[in-house]
């Protein structure tokens, strides 16, 4: 696994944020559409209903579905070089609003004077 | 003395408008009108001027036949409108009108008034009247949609003039050809022939009765056409003629029955008449009802219904925003009865709870929140303030009119992300959606508690500290009473309320907390429901843990120690032997919906923004 986005901040964002995030680390969560039949990529929705393409390093070893969190590069033709993923399963406890994580998100957007992306300093740098 | 009011003449005959005249009459003149109403022209006097183009509407024809406009008499014209005819003469014509000094206590003609002249062509002897067909109130488009009778004016001088006022083609005519229609909203008692062209908006079921006089039967319904609205009564064999017949939201042209005052109190239909019908009502659908509206409501907002009165009929829309179940429930008179409760949120963020009865409450479908308008609903002061559909109230789910479809728009947009405030409070009504939602340092800058009655609120706290010792407490064992028992150290245990001794007690807890938000914390007592709530345990297992095993009773508290739950307190300012102190009581204890919380935070955040 990459591990080179450590030190940038991976903002949460929806399907209308991809643009701006070209290049550059996010984190998104959406549910599973659909998983192509060679395990190497998937698409997902999220709140908004938009579909969103994802791309693995290597094939998914078994059956992915529900909601689940990417955390990869912005590729620019606006698909998702995933880095990392999980699932968030839907059986353990209540259930997951996909619409309510949308309205959440837009607000830490709408508001980046109270939300800022930051990374803490590592231990190490405060010494 | 009552004046005239001075200028009043020649300002209307410039065409404008003049509120509240004070005029009298000089003389009044009753013009056969061919197929429609007679009509009264009347000539006024201000006293410096008279005018002779005055009409009656056809309403107030009543007041010319029963003498109470005769000539000399003094009037306040309280509502008017004045056409101008293509020649440039004004014609006004009276709306409604009240006699301020009957024709005998009048002595003669005011002052020395001379006929106005400017656009008076010739003296008030003119024997043509103009036109003057407004017969309706002035909430519809005054000269463009008239009855018909102004096409009935007769000819020469006045064919300009119907030209004005008859803009609208020939209106449908009944297929029999008995009468032409007229619009609800000019029907009166005075008029003898007349048909409407309406749509049924509500039938009531059959109603039957059993006086000392004899039986009987009835059914009611309310329609409408584009001017207004109206009640419609039937009774005895008319029912059996016409109850099978009517389809309601069908149109159909009614003619010829009773018009009566109205029964205000039964109906918010608006309308000073009611028909009855009888042996001469003919009702006979009609086919082409485009313009006919579907229904005619007055709605009022959710959270304007605290200001009206109780037990008055309203009309109210709103998004259906949670159903309740159906429940079956046996009346006073041992009748089996259904009853569904469902609320409805508006645009003011108010919600309100209506109930539903019978086969409205069974059928109701509620999936996908629903806009659902009901007209005539009971407004009770249960729970406050709530609503109930009668047996006479009109509900509709999704109606099409464009409330609705605002409706609709709103809460796509904003609406859903709104918890909505009830306005009708009751107790544990599933979820906080009622409460009054407060953080801890807001209690104490507003000095909850402080005022003569208790204050209530509802927080998300975290327990932070309990006290475990002195938690529990030895009650009597009665069912209903929690009387804190006297040890008479020989096994038994006295209690003072009941007067009585037993050889066992039941504990009770009485606990103390300490909760905490990101604002500040607050000291609460919660008795034994809540307790026992926040500790997972009940009162007895707790205090036979306490007397057995003091590790598993510690391990207890740590466990509940800094979980999170939404509170529903009591907050009250207590004086106690001089001292006074803010006692706050916790009600009730749930744990914290997230997907609820989430979305108020979003709302209150999108609120803050946008001031």
């Amino acid at each position: 696994m990459m591990s080179d986005n450590q030190g940038l901040p991976r903002p949460r964002i929806n399907s209308s944020m991809l643009s701006r995030y070209i290049s550059k680390p996010v984190c998104f969560v959406g549910r599973v559409e659909k998983v192509h039949p060679t395990g190497k990529s998937f698409t997902i929705t999220d709140g908004e209903g938009q579909c969103v393409h994802v791309e693995l390093n290597y094939p998914l070893a078994e059956e992915l579905s529900g909601i689940v969190e990417v955390i990869g590069m912005v590729s620019n033709k606006g698909a998702i070089m995933a880095t990392t993923f999980q699932c968030l399963p839907e059986e353990k406890g209540i259930n997951f609003n996909l619409e309510l994580y949308n309205e959440a998100v837009k607000i830490i957007h709408d508001f980046p004077e109270h939300y800022p992306f930051e990374v803490a300093p590592a231990e190490s740098d405060l010494f | 003395m009552i004046q005239l009011t001075d200028g009043a003449i020649e300002a209307l005959a410039g065409g404008s408008e003049v509120n509240d005249a004070i005029l009298q009459l000089v003389s009044i003149r009753k013009i056969e009108g061919g197929n429609g109403p007679v009509r009264y022209r009347v000539m006024m006097s201000d006293g410096r001027h008279t005018m002779s183009s005055f009409m009656l509407c056809t309403q107030l024809n009543f007041m010319a036949e029963e003498n109470l406009l005769a000539p000399n008499c003094l009037v306040l014209i309280k509502r008017h409108v004045t056409n101008t005819l293509k020649d440039g003469r004004r014609v006004v014509i009276i709306l409604e009108t009240e006699v301020l000094k009957p024709a005998a206590d009048v002595k003669g003609r005011i002052g020395n008034p001379t006929p106005y002249s400017d656009g008076q062509a010739k003296a008030p002897q003119q024997a043509a009247p103009p036109a003057a067909p407004v017969s309706r109130p002035p909430l519809q488009a005054q000269i463009g949609n008239d009855p018909p009778s102004s096409a009935s004016v007769p000819p020469p001088v006045n064919r300009a003039v119907g030209k004005d006022f008859g803009k609208k083609p020939a209106a449908p005519t009944t297929p029999g050809g008995a009468s032409k229609v007229v619009p609800i909203a000019s029907l009166n008692p005075y008029i003898s022939k007349w048909t409407i062209c309406a749509r049924i908006t509500n039938k009531s079921g059959i109603r039957t009765w059993s006086n000392s006089r004899g039986d009987g039967k009835l059914f009611s319904m309310e329609v409408v056409d584009e001017s207004g609205e109206i009640r419609v009564t039937s009774f005895n064999q008319e029912v059996d003629k016409f109850f099978g017949l009517i389809e309601v939201g069908k149109v159909y042209y009614i003619s010829k029955g009773n018009l009566k005052v109205a029964n205000k109190r039964f109906t918010t239909v608006k309308n000073d008449y009611e028909i009855s019908l009888n042996g001469e009502t003919s009702i006979i659908p009609c086919e082409d009802n485009c313009d006919v509206p579907i229904v005619q409501c007055d709605f009022i907002t959710i959270g304007d219904l605290e200001k009206k009165e109780k037990d008055s009929l309203v009309d109210v829309i709103g998004v259906c925003k949670s159903v309740g179940e159906v429940i079956r429930l046996t009346t006073k008179t041992n009748r089996e009865v259904s009853k569904r409760t469902i609320n409805l949120m508006d645009a003011s963020g108010k919600m309100v709870m209506l109930t539903l009865w019978g086969e409205e409450a069974e059928q109701f479908n509620g999936t996908s929140q629903p806009i659902v308008a009901v007209k005539g609903a009971k407004l009770s002061d249960f729970g406050g303030v709530s609503l109930s559909a009668s047996f006479s109230s009109t509900l509709m789910t999704n109606p099409d009119i464009p409330e609705a479809y605002k409706l609709r728009g709103w809460f796509d947009k904003e609406g859903h992300r709104m918890e909505g405030q009830s306005v009708t409070e009751l107790k544990g009504s599933g979820g906080m959606g009622n409460s009054v939602w407060k953080t801890l340092a807001d209690v104490k800058t507003e000095n909850l508690g402080h005022g003569e009655k208790a204050d209530y609120y509802t927080c998300i706290g975290t327990i932070v500290y309990m006290r475990q010792d002195n938690c529990l407490y030895r009650a009597c064992p009665s069912p209903d009473c929690n009387k804190k028992v006297v040890d008479q150290y020989n096994g038994m245990y006295r209690c003072e309320k009941c007067d009585k001794e037993f050889p066992n007690f039941k504990y009770r807890l009485i606990l103390s907390a300490n909760i905490s938000d990101y604002t500040n914390n607050q000291w609460v007592t919660c008795f034994q429901e809540t307790a026992e709530s926040i500790l997972g345990q009940n009162a007895a297992y707790l205090g036979q843990l306490k007397d057995s095993n003091e590790g598993a009773f510690d391990e207890i508290f740590q466990k509940a120690n800094f979980s999170t739950f939404v509170f529903r307190n009591r907050v009250k300012l207590e004086t106690y032997n001089d001292e006074s102190r803010i006692k706050a009581t916790v009600l009730e204890v749930k744990p914290v919906d997230h997907q609820e919380y989430s979305r108020r935070l979003i709302m209150n955040i999108r609120k803050m923004a946008a001031k």
